[in-house]
């Protein structure tokens, strides 16, 4: 039935469509002209209104502080708000510990499966191989890059594993992480497939431990003094 | 900080939409204990309530831009977002949530049933709320049951009628009627 034109139809299932007392088919009916309907829209809109107010009838109660901060942790706020003091979340890392303990054991595996791989992928034996490699993981240790730096040619090439889902507006930005001072910018880095960058001079592990992928407003950071974004991949830089 | 003044609700929506997280902690702090009340008188258990709590904000950030004040009002916005995910929740569980009859804040209740218009005016509520409890006073004390059993927990007419042990007919009626009133009357305070 089209209720467009029955004024007090419409009035009665918009009041029990906002109430929850419309069920089944009947819900799924009106919910479809609701869709098309402006009029049927404003009408809910109101008795949303009028019957909402409801909720305020219950006891308010004080939500427990986790709730925030796993909001805060869900939503990255406090990467966000960390803007004031851009280093503090890269000094961070640096501090971490456990990261740096376990990088002698991963530098080891990495290079041992990288050797592996580029041997196997070497077309021509006689081609120089890469001197420096990091494969860098999201927060759950997943890889999702390979970065291979070739210093007989200047050029360091960074593969992506898996296709990244990265907002129109945004772009991914790769970091060399000194032990001292800021992070440099290496370029950018494609969403997906294969790009070859210009890789430093003096970009060895021993200068840059680190490598890190941080999301980027369009184009990269808009700050020449480092990233502005979260880290979202980030692993050692080793020599192979 | 408190929830009654919904013109400094709206200004921080938008700059919540701005992604403005100042904004959305004042936003929080301002709605969170109204919203997890209601939530919890809902779901019950707080571990769920807790749950659609942060799903809700989580949403309220992501979508404040698409929020239109000339629609809504913020609260409304709000809890339909909170009501849509408890609900979700409620089937999600797929458990029987034992229903009480302290939905109402005791406070409420007693503004509800004081026949001076004073205990309403001192709750702490939005003007719209402060009007809906004066038009939901003029209604008989099992109108106002029926009508809270179905908003807070998503209960057709039939379920309302085996909680309240009443023939579904007479239901059915009730909430109509208890509605059409509900609209007459506040329409009547938007003209005063």
């Amino acid at each position: 039935m089209n209720i467009q034109h029955n004024e007090k139809l419409r009035d009665r299932l918009s009041a029990a469509y906002v109430l929850g007392t419309l069920k089944g088919g009947a819900r799924r009916r009106f919910e479809s002209q609701l869709k098309n309907s402006a009029l049927i829209q404003r009408e809910v809109a109101e008795w949303q209104d009028r019957l909402h107010p409801l909720a305020e009838f219950s006891p308010a109660i004080n939500p427990p502080a986790r709730v925030w901060q796993a909001i805060e942790q869900k939503l990255v706020l406090r990467k966000q708000s960390s803007q004031t003091s851009p280093w503090a979340f890269w000094t961070d890392l640096r501090n971490d510990l456990s990261f740096w303990r376990g990088l002698g054991l991963v530098s080891t595996t990495v290079a041992t499966i990288l050797v592996a791989v580029l041997t196997i992928k070497q077309p021509e034996p006689t081609a120089p191989t890469a001197s420096f490699v990091a494969m860098l993981t999201d927060d759950k240790a997943q890889t999702a890059m390979v970065i291979t730096g070739d210093a007989s040619h200047h050029q360091l090439i960074a593969r992506v594993l898996s296709r990244q889902t990265v907002a129109a507006d945004k772009s991914l930005e790769l970091w060399a992480v000194p032990k001292q001072g800021a992070p440099r910018s290496l370029g950018l880095v494609a969403v997906d497939g294969t790009i070859t960058l210009p890789l430093p001079d003096n970009a060895t592990p021993q200068s840059i431990p680190l490598l890190a992928v941080t999301l980027e407003p369009k184009g990269g950071s808009p700050d020449p003094n480092g990233p502005t974004g979260p880290i979202v991949f980030k692993g050692a830089w080793v020599q192979i | 900080m408190s929830t009654d003044d919904p013109q400094q609700l709206k200004t921080w929506l938008a700059a919540v939409a701005k992604k403005d997280t100042q904004a959305f902690r004042s936003l929080y702090d301002a709605t969170s204990p109204k919203l997890f009340g209601f939530v919890l008188r809902i779901l019950i258990k707080r571990e769920w309530a807790e749950e659609v709590l942060q799903e809700s904000f989580v949403n309220i950030w992501n979508n404040a831009a698409s929020y239109q004040s000339h629609l809504a009002a913020p609260m409304t916005w709000m809890t339909t977002i909170v009501r849509n995910k408890a609900f979700d929740m409620l089937r999600r569980v797929d458990d029987v949530v034992e229903i009480d009859n302290d939905t109402f804040d005791k406070d409420v209740m007693d503004a509800l049933e004081s026949p001076d218009p004073t205990p309403i005016e001192s709750l702490q509520m939005t003007d719209n709320a402060k009007a809906l409890a004066r038009c939901f006073a003029r209604l008989e004390g099992l109108h106002q049951q029926a009508i809270a059993l179905a908003f807070y927990h998503d209960l057709s007419h039939n379920e309302v009628a085996e909680q309240l042990k009443l023939p579904i007919g007479t239901v059915k009626t009730w909430i109509r009627r208890g509605l059409e009133r509900l609209r007459i009357c506040l329409t009547k305070l938007e003209g005063a």
